[in-house]
Order: structure tokens, then sequence, then C-alpha cells
């Protein structure tokens, strides 16, 4: 065991990393644990981390998306430029959900508490969680962000341990599930109570008074390894632009500018749409989140994330545009332009990173479906519908079939949703045809038809894109299929749209497919062979992507053999 | 009958690398046990050959004995090295790809190029047949007989399946449509083996259910091929006895009931160990116990209450990254919960992109193991630290048949610790921190999701590293004591001796607690009783009788998790159903506070699963009692275990002169304060000034760590 006075070697190093790791992994737990949840579950939109007393992530749970972690930290940074240090006290836990300073949207409810150690302030303990309700239209037709819900500057939910009695009410009064949310926020205090906890064992523990040195030494690594990877890139500025289905009228256009300077990274994305008055502007915050994820994704993987790791990476959207939203812009559905941005940055950089982008997934963005009526009994019920659209493909493999990503929602069993909700379904299966062909294909996307088994008609609410800006292929790799949704009446509801599913009648919604990597005439005939026999694609379209030569000589390949499993 | 009395029971464990096998003579009050390599083309063969020898040793013919009880990782192995048979899915129309779909989540979103673990059953030997059961166990389409006789036609005469799985929608609600095409498909191909989902997991949950069926079908030949040869074998050796077989939730089964869902024979080596902990806890008298098993390439970790260690209904096969959860095939299965994280003897020590020293989860494993085996080992192993800080002694390793190459460890730490700028001792005491404190770590996570805390309860470790690693694991997590059983080594053995014939069964019936049909549920219970007498009928005929005990899987209405809560015991009817429905209530909102920190008063219950657990509970063997054949004699007073003293590094106090103990040769009420080192044969346990070892009774070390004892007061550097 070191003894105080030495400077921390690699194993004390590797230790006490290890230990403030485990303090974020332990708090994340127990808020998952003591939260209602089902919300926080599904969404995974939730972060807990440790900060110093200048708000600087020194370990960040690896629960939800990792880049999350980040914002609670330039969070607190910007509460301290209004709260000084000097005047969080012992007991304070302070609370927002200001979109364009916490994590972009009003249900996430960000919460910040100080730890103190011998009198003095060492760290902060800071979590962000999605909670069951906010207040506001429960539809997304609010034009601005007070129609969104109830709207929490930072605010003192306790002062001194002393509850602020003032702020319980006004929230409970203003939610439709208030001792659900109310529980939520206990969660996150209690997940604070294990930070604070921890981080005070783990000084006593390596006896010093602060995190001072160890979180510089953290940061530093973290930093150096992020730098490293960028210095592997050539310097350039690399581009891309994308569209999407946006609204009405008013289609999502992203220009997207990534400029590798050394060991710096600089994400720029003037050029792209203005900001619309519909929910699907995307806070500054929540663009650096969903922009920094996928660029993490390529440069370190794996590597435990801190302040340091982002230090090099900057990102930057014009004020005004949908990237860059001004108060008081509606958000709700923020992620229908957010998740885009994995695509624009790969798409950037696949010329000079070939071998490890993805082609357009099919779920970025990704597609809900809610479904709300009353139910044998006449009670009101509402479910949601999880299901994954096709992944884009890579250099190294066909893309996965009906996966979530950017997000990691997936889906839940047809049998339990069947058992609570009046529904029923008919088909979820891998849809023929959709993965974008290539040297590598797509991954498929699936479809689903549901069927209305009550007396009375139920209202869908379908919040997607895609459906005239499929998910595109990448170094030469063609698109995958378009989302879709078709009653059986023939009619087909626009995919961000209200319509009514009648008592007997059915409808389809169709999940994109991902992009395909690589030209067609690259692509291994066994492949091709093992796709036709299991049906994952038709005849008829293998020998239009691929060409009648390629396919002849597939079926051939299999005649002789009985390849068995795939991979 | 034979004249002889049958009183011997054998427990056999067929691992990767060993088959362990243990004997108790109940007349002779004795236990004896053998090792010997596993023969992994017909793993029989190392089971006969060890049996023949156990018994030439110990003197006893084989007509005195009356049980063996077997655990084997055949079907785990079977699953990880996809090494099954071709199976055929008839499955509902338009839902054949749940298999394949999944979860539909990334099992690592650091990863962006993580793939699943491949489908047990490719798609073209999956096919649906017109068919449909709604979630109330109504029929919304009658089962199409031809589709299904098409089906199994194209499955074995195109593509030449060897086994069926059945898995239709709701099946745990109604099973009439899965048995109706097993009939149809046993009628069609009466040599087929077919597993039905509504038999192997009548739980709600299509995809998992599915892929347990799928899995059963896919082990099961290799399976039932390989106990009927053992059956063979153990006949031709002249055993008369019963052969049975330990469950992954620990019981045991008989060889009918393995041979029809090998699936559930999974984890029945991890199992073992975790029974035989809950078993000496129990001796012991310790209410709350974490079992720690630490061998050579894994740690595993479980809880253990009132005698009793968790189990969970749900597992992981087949993972393509043993320590990644998502990365396998999850089962709707009961077994013992257990974590397991790559932290054993055999883990590597190394540097990492930041300059910093990482153990595990890389292992050396057995071959070639740590550099101190002499067996080409190259890279610094967590026993090589041990080695170089004292814990381990390079002159009586596994009592002195392996002498260790302490010379080659100190270069191996050499050459790592130049890379990291440290010294050879620093490294090496380096790896051991850290091996510790990823072990720590995992445990408060587990502990944390079941809302405990570790310091209420007792470590009790065992494996061949476990009692080496336990003090600093439990000094790290702040418990205060620590158990360390007699031939802790080889403990996992045991709990095949200790384990109870048991069924467990359970039947999906999701329903608000409110409005539960309770005659319903009376039916449901009687059927599964009726179905554990049968199987439990060999078993329980010596005059024993049936012990039962219900539990539900509850959650609120709405959330996607659930919890199981024990069920009041008394008559199933209409009339009791206003007490149980209250007393579920109350047990339900109570657990689901003590573990999410808080009850939601507004939410309404729900009851998803009805489980019923059988056993016979049978005289048990007096293990620790047994004198241990193969060690020396023990001394009536510790004079003879005092073996000298040894300088040995202690966390927290440095390098400390410890008195070195043999183990077997410590009589019960001796009482001896750290720092101290108890070696027995195949591992070794330290302690520092701040514990005092106590020999109880049943020869367990109990050792208790004293928080206030300063720890500046034995700093030694």
């Amino acid at each position: 065991m070191a003894v105080a006075d030495q400077t921390p070697d690699a194993v004390d190093l590797e230790v006490r990393w290890s230990r403030v790791a485990a303090i974020t992994d332990e708090a994340a737990t127990t808020l998952l644990r003591a939260a209602f949840s089902t919300i926080i579950r599904e969404s995974n939109d939730y972060t807990v981390v440790l900060m110093d007393p200048a708000g600087r992530t020194v370990a960040e749970s690896r629960a939800g998306i990792p880049a999350f972690a980040a914002l609670i930290g330039t969070l607190t940074a910007r509460l301290l430029e209004v709260h000084p240090a000097e005047t969080w006290h012992e007991g304070d836990v302070v609370i927002t959900n200001d979109p364009w300073i916490a994590t972009g949207h009003l249900p996430d409810i960000a919460m910040i508490s100080p730890v103190f150690y011998g009198g003095a302030l060492v760290a902060f303990a800071g979590s962000a969680a999605h909670v069951p309700d906010i207040g506001g239209t429960a539809t997304l037709g609010a034009t601005d962000l007070m129609a969104e819900g109830l709207f929490i500057p930072p605010i003192h939910l306790y002062r001194d341990g002393a509850r602020n009695e003032g702020v319980v009410a006004l929230l409970r009064a203003n939610v439709r599930l208030p001792v659900q949310v109310w529980g939520d926020l206990e969660a996150q205090m209690a997940a604070h109570e294990v930070c604070r906890r921890r981080a005070v064992e783990l000084l006593d523990d390596i006896c010093e008074p602060d995190f001072g040195p160890l979180s510089n030494a953290l940061h530093a690594m973290s930093d150096r390894s992020t730098r490293t990877a960028i210095a592997a890139i050539p310097d350039g500025v690399y581009r891309s632009s994308l569209d999407a289905d946006g609204v009405e009228g008013r289609p999502t256009h992203i220009e997207c500018a990534i400029t590798v300077e050394g060991e710096h990274i600089e994400i720029d994305y003037a050029g792209s749409s203005p900001q619309v008055g519909f929910a699907t502007n995307c806070t500054l915050n929540y663009t650096t989140a969903y922009s920094v994820y996928p660029l993490k994704l390529l440069l370190d993987p794996g590597s435990r994330t801190n302040h340091g790791s982002y230090r090099s990476i900057t990102v930057k959207a014009p004020e005004g545009s949908i990237l860059n939203p001004v108060f008081p812009a509606p958000v709700l559905a923020r992620h229908l332009t957010g998740h885009l941005l994995s695509c624009a940055i790969y798409r950037a950089l696949a010329d000079v990173l070939p071998d490890r982008v993805l082609a357009d997934s099919g779920g970025a963005p990704a597609m809900r479906v809610q479904f709300a009526g009353r139910d044998k009994s006449g009670a009101p019920f509402a479910a949601i519908l999880f299901a994954s659209a096709g992944m884009g493909a890579c250099a190294g493999h066909d893309g996965r079939s009906t996966t979530a990503f950017p997000t990691n929602s997936g889906s839940g069993s047809i049998e339990a949703l069947e058992s609570t909700a009046p529904l029923l379904f008919r088909r979820k299966e891998f849809r023929t045809d959709s993965g974008g062909a290539g040297t590598r294909r797509g991954g498929l996307g699936q479809d689903i038809e549901i069927v209305n088994p009550g007396d009375t008609p139920l209202r869908v609410a379908l919040l997607g894109d895609r459906s005239s800006h499929p998910a595109l292929g990448i170094v030469g790799g063609l698109p995958g299929a378009p989302a879709h949704a078709e009653y059986d009446d023939g009619t087909v509801p626009a995919l961000k749209s209200l319509s009514t599913l009648e008592p007997g009648s059915a409808i389809t919604i169709s999940f994109a497919g991902g992009g395909g990597y690589g030209p067609p005439s690259g692509r291994d005939r066994t492949a091709i062979a093992e796709d036709l026999r299991a049906g994952l694609i038709t005849g008829a379209a293998a020998i239009r992507d691929y060409g009648t030569e390629a396919v002849t000589a597939a079926r051939c390949s299999t005649e002789n053999e009985d390849p068995e499993g795939r991979d | 009958m034979t004249e002889t009395i049958a009183t011997c029971t054998i427990g056999v464990d067929v691992g990767g690398t060993f088959t362990d096998l243990v004997l108790h003579d109940a007349a002779r009050a004795t236990t004896r046990t053998g090792k010997l390599l596993t023969t992994p083309q017909d793993p029989s063969r190392a089971i006969i050959d060890g049996i023949r020898r156990l018994l030439d040793e110990a003197g006893v013919p084989i007509e005195r004995v009356a049980a063996i009880v077997h655990g084997t990782t055949l079907i785990t192995n079977t699953v990880l090295e996809r090494t099954g048979a071709k199976v055929g899915l008839i499955t509902t129309e338009g839902f054949r790809d749940i298999l394949e779909m999944g979860r539909e989540t990334r099992h690592d979103t650091d990863d962006l190029y993580a793939r699943p673990a491949p489908v047990i059953v490719p798609r073209h030997l999956r096919i649906g047949v017109p068919e449909r059961i709604c979630a109330d166990g109504t029929e919304l389409v009658p089962l199409d007989e031809s589709a299904v006789l098409k089906a199994a036609h194209e499955l074995v005469e195109e593509h030449g399946v060897e086994a069926f799985a059945i898995s239709f929608l709701h099946s745990y609600a109604d099973p009439s449509h899965e048995r109706f095409a097993y009939e149809l498909i046993r009628f069609a191909y009466p040599n087929m083996p077919i597993s039905l989902s509504s038999d192997v997991a009548p739980e709600i949950g299509e995809y998992e259910r599915t892929n347990t069926a799928c899995v059963n079908a896919y082990v099961q030949p290799v399976v039932s091929a390989y106990l009927d040869r053992l059956e063979e074998r153990l006949h031709g050796l002249g055993f008369a006895g019963t052969l049975t077989l330990m469950l992954s939730s620990g019981g045991l089964t008989t060889l009918e009931h393995a041979k029809a869902f090998p699936v559930k024979l999974l984890e029945s080596g991890p199992a073992a160990g975790a029974i035989a902990a809950a078993h000496l806890a129990e001796l012991a008298g310790e209410d709350q116990v974490i079992a720690f098993d630490m061998g050579g390439t894994t740690a595993k970790m479980s809880v253990v209450e009132r005698g009793l260690p968790h189990i969970k209904h749900e597992f992981e096969a087949g993972r393509l990254d043993r320590f990644k959860p998502g990365s396998g095939l999850p089962l709707k299965l009961a077994v013992v919960d257990m974590i397991e994280i790559g932290a054993g003897g055999g883990s590597i020590a190394s540097r990492d992109e930041f300059g910093l020293l990482k153990v595990g989860p890389r292992s050396a494993g057995s071959e070639p193991g740590p550099v101190a085996y002499g067996r080409g080992g190259t890279s610094p192993t967590v026993t090589d630290a041990d080695l170089l800080t004292g814990h381990l002694d390079p002159d009586n390793f596994l009592g002195g048949e392996l002498t260790l190459g302490l010379p080659k460890v100190r270069e191996a730490f050499e050459r790592l610790a130049e890379s990291l700028g440290l010294d050879a001792e620093r490294t090496a005491s380096g790896a051991l921190e850290i091996v510790t404190e990823n072990m720590a770590a995992a445990t408060r996570v587990h502990l944390s999701e079941k809302g405990r805390d570790p310091r209420a309860y007792a470590l009790m470790a065992f494996g061949g590293a476990g009692p080496v690693h336990a003090y600093t694991l439990a000094k790290s997590l702040k418990m205060s004591r620590l158990i360390v059983p007699m031939g802790a080594g080889v403990l996992s053995a045991y709990g095949f001796l200790v384990a109870d014939p048991a069924v467990e069964d359970v039947r999906g019936y999701a329903t608000p607690l409110g409005d539960a049909d309770w005659a319903k549920v009376g039916e449901l219970y009687r059927e599964m009783e009726s179905h554990a007498t049968s199987l439990l009928s060999g078993a329980a005929s010596a005059g024993t009788e049936i012990a039962r005990s219900r539990s539900v899987d509850m959650r609120y209405l709405g959330q996607g998790f659930e919890i199981t809560v024990p069920m009041p015991g008394g008559r199933l009817s209409a009339a009791s159903a206003g007490r149980l429905s209250e007393e579920l209530r109350h047990r339900f909102t109570r657990e689901y506070a003590a573990v999410f920190g808080r009850a939601l008063p507004e939410g309404t219950p729900e009851v998803t699963n009805w489980r019923l657990t059988s056993t016979v509970p049978k005289a048990v063997p007096s293990l620790t009692d047994a004198s241990h054949e193969q060690g020396g004699d023990s001394d009536d007073n510790d004079r003879g275990a005092w073996r000298g003293k040894r300088s040995v590094l202690i966390s927290g106090f440095g390098i400390r002169e410890a008195d070195v103990y043999d183990r077997r040769a410590l009589a019960p009420g001796s009482s001896l304060r750290g720092p101290a080192v108890f070696e027995e044969h195949e591992t070794s346990c330290a302690i520092g000034p701040d514990a005092v070892a106590f020999v109880d009774a049943h020869r367990n070390l109990v050792i208790d760590i004293d928080y206030a004892t300063r720890i500046d007061q034995g700093v030694n550097s």
C-alpha cells in the first residue's frame, strides 16, 4: 500500500482509477434499482458522474451513452460560474432540466450535489435521468418549449440538508405522475449518496486530502489517449452532408465539416437547417453528445472516459440552426435530428477511415409508435412499441439486422405487450430485401403487423423519419429500404402523424434497413448464396443488385456443399 | 440384493480440465477425493477410471456404493463450441425470426463492430405454421396439422435435422398446440427428439423461451448418448445404485429427467460449489454468507442466506466473451445466482496502453499456466505474485508435489516491472491489489443490485486461489468475518454429496394480483405437484416427505422486470383467495422496498410466473467430521501444526514475519492471532495482525478481522 507522501505509481493509479470507475458504476446500479425505472431502463438516457470541484468528470458510469456523461460536467462548470465553489454547502442538491445546459429536453432532470471531506469541497456528484412525465402536451404538437412541460432552471432542491418544500410542491403539482417523478428524483439522490460515501472512503484509504492530483493524472491519461488516436488521422477538412424527412415542408439538412489538425478535431455543422417550430430541434449539448459518441467509437473505444477524453474535440453549430436552436424552441423529439449525426460523421470520415466507418443505420433516428385507447374494461391505456431497424454495414461485417444504433433501447416481448395492452401482433419478421446491397450488406429492418382486436378505435402516433430518405450506403454501398407504414385498406400514414386503427383493422409498420458498404460487385458469392438460402434477399433483388452472373455462380456454389451457420 | 449394505456415495464433477471425484463412506465416516484429467472425447472414460481407482484406494467394493451424483460441463461446452445437433424449429407463422432478433440491443456500446452470439437454429431451419393462442390462453387460429407435417418433412428430408424444437406464442398460457404438434411429429418421426417450449420453460417471454427450447434440442442427442454410455459402463463396473445428476439450481434429478431436459444441467458444476458453501454456512451457524470461489481462470461470488444460495431464473449460455453480459444466449432457467469475473490464479499481469498495471481477464489457464509451474509460461500471473509475496511456499505447493520456480518468477516480474518503472516486488504486490480491487468492485455491484450491504455478510472462501486472496478481499469490502472451510481447494465436489433431489417447476400466468383466478392457480399448483411427485417418487420412497415451497414472480403492472417472492403455504382455493392475495401483496411490498428502497403505493402488483420447488431432504453426511484420508492425522494440540515462520506481504501492514501452520494439524478450539499463514494441500490463507483465526468444531477456520486495530501500528516499511 502506498504511503501518503509518495507520488502514485502505475499500481496506485490503476487501483484508484478502478475504484473511482467502480463508484459511478455502483451509483448507476443504485439509480436503476431505486428508480420506478421502466422509462429509465428503456430509454437508456441516464448517467452518473463523479467530478472534481471544477466540474471536470473524473469517472463516468458506463451505462447510458458515454458522451451523455460529459454534459453533466459542462453543466456543473456553468453552474459554478453563477454559484462559485465557496457558495456550496454540505447537504445542497441542485436540479435543472434546462435543455440548453442539461441533456436536451425537459423530461431529463439533471442533479448536482457537492461532496465535502474534512470541511472542504472535494468533488461533485452529478446525474441525469429521464422521468416518466414532466407535464405539458403529451403529443408532439408543441410549437415552443413552454408547451412541452415544466421548465426547471437550476434551483436548490435541498439547501444545507433541508428540503425546499416550495420546489417540491411546485414540481408535484405540474406533472401527471407526481409520486413516480418524485421517486425517480429520490433514486438520483440515493445514487449521489453512494458517490459521496464511496468518494470519502477512497480519500480515507489513499490518505489524500482531495482528488486534485488523481483527477489531474487521470485527465492527462485520457487526454493523451484521445490525442494519440486523433494524431493518427491525416490532417485535413472532411465534409459530408445529408438530408432527412424532417417535418412537413421543412426537410432536415445537415452539413458537417470535420477538421483534423494535429491532435485536435473540430466538428462544425455550419450550413445545417435553421431551427423549426417543431420538437425536432436539438440543443448544442445534445448535438455535442451525439457527435462525440460516434467519434469516440472510431477513435479509442473501450477506454475509461473522463473530462480528459473530450478536451481535444470541439463541436460547433450556428446559433438558430436545428442543431443549436435558440430558446424557447421546442426540443422534445431531439433524437430525430441528433441521431442523424452519427451518419454525417461517418460519411465525412469515410475517405480517410474507410476501414472503420459504418454506413447509415436505419435506426438513426429511431422510430417509435405509440398506441392509445381503451381496453376491454374501458380503462385508458397507452403502449409504446419499441423495435429496431437495421444497422449499417462496415468493412468487416454485414450490418446487424434489427439492432438499435446509436441508441440501445432494443425491443420488448410481444407476449408481455399483448398481456397488458389490447393489441394483437400478426407478424414480426425480418424485412426481405431491406438491407442495402454492397460488398457488405446492410442489416435488415423488420415488418410488424398489428391488429386492433377490440371494439373501439385505437389512436396510433407514429414518430420516425427515413420515409423518403433511406439509410445510405457508404464507400459504394447501396441504400437500405426506407421506413414505411400502411393500413390494411391501403392508407399510408406519414411517419410523423396521428391516425386511427379501427377495430378489426391492421397496420403494418416497416422499419428501415441499414446501408451497404462497398460496391455490390465486391460481394462474396457464398455470402450472396447464404442470403438467398436464408431468404434475406429475393432472387430478383439479388440479380438486380449483384448481377445475373454473380447470382448464378452463387447458386452453383451451394449445390455441392451445405454451409452451416453464418458469419 | 447383495448382503452388503450400501453406505457410500460418490460425487463426480467433470470440468474442462479435471474430473474431480469424492467418495463418502457413511459407515466409516470417511471421505476420500481424487482428481484426474478429463477425457473430452468420451468423458465417461475418466469417470470410470477415477471411480475404479478411488474404490481401490479406499478398499471399498462397488456393491457398497448406493449412489453416484454427477455434474458435467459437457452441456456448456457443447453450446460454447457449437458442437450440438442440427435443430429444426417449428414456430408460429409470422414469428420465425424472433429467435434471431433477440432483444435488438448491442451488448457492448463501446464496440461498433460487436457481433451477437450466432443463433442456434439458422433461418432456413425455422419454419412458421398457422396457429395462434392469445395472451389469455384462448385459441384464435387452430393449429394447421398439414402445415406441421409438411414443415417436419421438409426439415428432416431436405435438411437432415437431428432434433426438433417447437415454440408457439403464448404456449405458457395454453400448451395444447405445442402438444398436438408434438404428437403429429412423433407419429411421423418416432425416434426424433422433440423439445417443447411449454415443457422446457413455460414462462412468458417468447424469445428466451424459444431459445431455451432450441438449446435443449441442440444438446439433447449429445447428452442422451453420453448418459446412456455412462450408465452402461457403470453397470459394467457392477454398480447397482442410483445415478443422479445435478441441476443448475443445485438440486438433484433423475437420469430420465436429465435426458429430457439437458439444458437444466448447464451450470451443474458451479452450482455444486455454492451448494457446498451453503451447507457449510448452515453448519457454521452463519445466516448470511458470500460464497467466494476463486480458481485458475475466474472468481465466482454468490449470496447465500439462511443456508440457501440465491437462485435466479435467467441465465446466459455460450457467451462469445465470457465476461461480457449480453454476448451469449439468454435462457429461462433456474440457476444459482452467481457473478463470474476474469480473476483467477492464472490471470495475467500486463501493462496497458496508459502504462498502468492490469490483471486479467486474460489467463494462462492450466497450460502453460503460471511461470512458477515451469511448463513454459512466461507471463507473470496472480499465482506468481502470490509466490513472490510469500503467500505460497515454493517448496510446499500442492503438498510439495509441485516445486515452484521462484527465480523464473522473479525474472518475469522484473521484465514487467521495468516497463512500468517499478521493481519486481512492487509489481507483484500491485498485481494482488489490482486483482482484489477487481473482485471487490464486482461484488459491491452484485450486492448493490440486490439492495444488500457486504458488511452484513461473512465471506466463505474456497477454490485453489480463494483462501489465498480472501483476507485482502474481505478487508476491501469491510467485511469482518472470513470462513475458510476444511478442504477448501476441492470443496465444490462435496456439493454433490450434500445436495437434495429437487424439481424446479414454473407456470406462466400473468394477472394483476387482485384479479387472480385462484381456482386456476390451484389447478396450476396441483399439476406441478403431481409432476414433481412422479419425478421424485424414487428418491422419496425411503419414507422421507417431499418438501414443497411456492414462490411467485411479481412486479408492478407496466414494469419490465420481476422479483421473486415466497408464497404462503396452505390450500389454494377460492375460499383462501382473500387471505393469500393479501399476504402476497404484503410480502411483495416488503421485498420490493428491501430491494428497491421503497414500495410504490399506487402501483398495481402483478404476478407473472408461479413457481414450485419440491425437494426431498436427505440425511446429509457430516463431511467436516469425517477424517480426510488423504490428510495426515490430526494432533491434539497445535504444536505439531506449527511449521515455522516466513516473510509474507500483508495488505496494509507491509512485509511481516508470519507463523506458518499446517492447517490439518490444528485442533478444534484453537485460536491463533495473525500475522499467520494456514497451509493445506491445495491452498493457503494468510491473515494480518488485525485478525484472529478460530478453529471451530467443523474444523473451519473462522477468522475475525478487527477494524479498530490501527494500520499505522503495523507498518513495516
